[in-house]
């Protein structure tokens, strides 16, 4: 991830702070920053959303193709994460450098989406063994500050909500040969059901507190964390621990439960803000003309 | 996705036949006694042998048998980093993980994929703070860790293991790393579960019932003499009070297999006296 420099006066500052419950920027430890969200930035794409977190900036297409479903769920479609750390993000990133926060992300990602309750992966199957919906996601992350997971669990989340893709209907033909007939009408599409869709919520440990959505400053000063996503009835679909330190078994619970209520309030006001952007651009055809 | 071209070619597109065929095992997972398919209690972690010295020419080395799961690792180093701009004052520790192609059901690619690429790092973050990265700066410590059978639990086998190479290679540690595994199966918490038990989702996929109840598979990497968790990976849904439960097993578990470990440390101490 992208490292600052900082002083040692500097870190004593914000660990005191932390240990205060009033942050740099003057947040409480369970505060998020200002999130900016917008859906279908891309025309192109089946969905998407991009996140501004503070600083941190993040861009996710969905764009749906059929494929061929994998061998041991014949049934379901799949999800593909792919991660693109930008140079533009930070120099460091440049060349092969950001491959490893890349993989890091869309693991857990992937992790965090694979159950059945939050995403119902079955609805993408088309036929048995022969063809199903692929989503790939792209994520491409265009400016880095700090809480990454996060931003990105948001995005994600977003445009696969915003995500809308034909619909497609099977038919036998004379020869008994399956044929697949898209429609050709842009509205008619389905969409995906995201309720249950997973928030990552990452707790860094600084000092003897741990805090939600630290800044880059605030990563500097802490050594390990867990990053926990969440789901809107509080269930954690994956965890993870990452950084170079340790923690102790009794602050793991506790980070536990603050993720649980970090995470439900987080996956709420995502659903409220989703709905009223869903009003916003409108699902009707406008009529428009006297022919139609 | 890169292609090997030095190695013998295989079909571009081949399917193991346990995917064709319709066989399913017909006992339960757990029997009306409690007991599992292979005789364990559901806490009950499988015997394990422990071995430190396995490879000779290593600077550290050790050997993991638990039942079906066998894993050997080597550690070389530390050596000095060449690359100029890889200079840090505190240590290195690299670690590759490797599942050999033959361990598990499916045949597993020569080159690493992305699964390998991901352990090797949850692998690195559970023992590098265990280890004393000052006491070796401006040089690398090289952990090799492979997979020759996987019976189930991989990745906690392959922690341990790992653990006991460093330790083995005479590098000053904190403390040494257990790992543990458990796997969630609706109210069931099965510890250290064999390949059956991880894969079960894939096995009952008919049954509508598998779907409601709760999946689950947590590992967890704990320094058992100082008390702290060095790396927990989980995936699936748990409830947060079923993620402490399984927390509060897997550590229990894991302190249990503290004393195999210093034993076979004192084993491999004595016998490098005695040479």
């Amino acid at each position: 991830m992208a490292e600052i420099l900082m002083s040692e006066a500097e870190r004593t500052f914000i660990l005191h702070g932390i240990q205060d419950n009033v942050r740099s920027d003057g947040r409480g430890c369970e505060d998020y920053r200002p999130i900016e969200l917008e859906t279908e930035v891309v025309s192109n794409a089946n969905g998407s959303a991009r996140v501004r977190l503070a600083n941190s900036d993040v861009l996710v297409g969905v764009k749906g193709e059929l494929g061929k479903p994998s061998l041991d769920t014949p049934e379901h479609g799949r999800l593909e994460f792919f991660v693109d750390c930008s140079a533009n993000a930070t120099p460091d990133f440049e060349g092969r450098g950001g491959e490893d926060l890349a993989l890091e992300i869309s693991s857990m990602l992937a992790r965090a989406y694979d159950c059945p309750s939050c995403l119902d992966t079955q609805a993408l199957g088309i036929i048995k063994r022969e063809q199903c919906w692929v989503l790939y996601v792209d994520i491409l992350i265009l400016e880095c500050g700090g809480n990454l997971f996060d931003a990105v669990a948001i995005a994600v989340k977003a445009a696969l909500g915003n995500t809308k893709l034909p619909v497609i209907t099977v038919r036998k033909d004379e020869n008994d040969e399956t044929e697949l007939e898209i429609s050709d009408d842009p509205y008619d599409c389905e969409r995906i059901k995201i309720l249950n869709a997973p928030c990552i919520v990452t707790l860094s440990k600084v000092g003897n507190q741990h805090i939600v959505d630290a800044s880059l400053q605030e990563e500097s000063c802490c050594l390990s964390r867990l990053m926990v996503a969440v789901t809107e009835n509080g269930t954690i679909t994956a965890s993870k621990t990452s950084g170079s330190g340790s923690l102790n078994p009794e602050s793991i619970i506790d980070m536990l439960e603050s993720g649980k209520r970090a995470g439900t309030l987080l996956n709420k006001t995502l659903h409220a803000k989703l709905l009223e952007e869903e009003v916003k651009v409108g699902t009707k055809k406008k009529t428009m003309g006297f022919l139609t | 996705m890169p292609v090997d071209n030095r190695r013998l070619w295989t079909p571009e597109e081949t399917i193991p036949p346990e995917f064709i065929t319709k066989y399913r095992p017909t006992t339960e997972l757990v029997n009306q006694n409690g007991k599992r398919r292979d005789g364990r209690e559901a806490n009950q972690h499988r015997p394990t042998y422990l071995k430190a010295g396995a490879i000779s020419q290593a600077k550290g080395s050790a050997y993991i048998e638990m039942a079906d799961t066998k894993v050997i690792a080597a550690v070389y180093g530390p050596r000095e980093v060449m690359k100029r701009e890889d200079f840090t004052m505190s240590g290195q520790v690299k670690c590759v993980f490797k599942f050999a192609t033959f361990s598990c059901k499916t045949r597993q690619k020569h080159i690493e994929d992305d699964r390998e690429k991901e352990l090797s790092m949850t692998i690195l973050e559970a023992l590098k703070p265990a280890i004393r990265l000052d006491k070796f700066p401006k040089a690398r410590l090289e952990i090799f860790i492979t997979v020759l059978q996987d019976g189930g639990s991989a990745l906690a086998a392959a922690i341990t293991c790992g653990s006991v190479a460093v330790a083995d290679a005479g590098m000053e540690m904190y403390d040494v790393v257990i790992g543990c595994s458990l796997r969630q199966i609706g109210e069931r918490s099965l510890i250290d579960p064999t390949t059956d038990e991880e894969s079960h989702r894939s096995l009952s996929q008919s049954d509508e019932k598998s779907n409601e109840t709760s999946q689950a598979m947590m590992t967890v990497a704990l320094m058992p003499s100082i008390n702290q968790v060095s790396s927990i990976i989980q995936k699936g849904e748990l409830s947060i009070d079923g993620a402490k439960q399984a927390l509060k097993q897997c550590l229990d578990t894991a302190r249990k297999l503290h004393p195999v470990i210093k034993q076979c440390l004192n084993k491999a101490v004595e016998a490098k006296l005695k040479r």
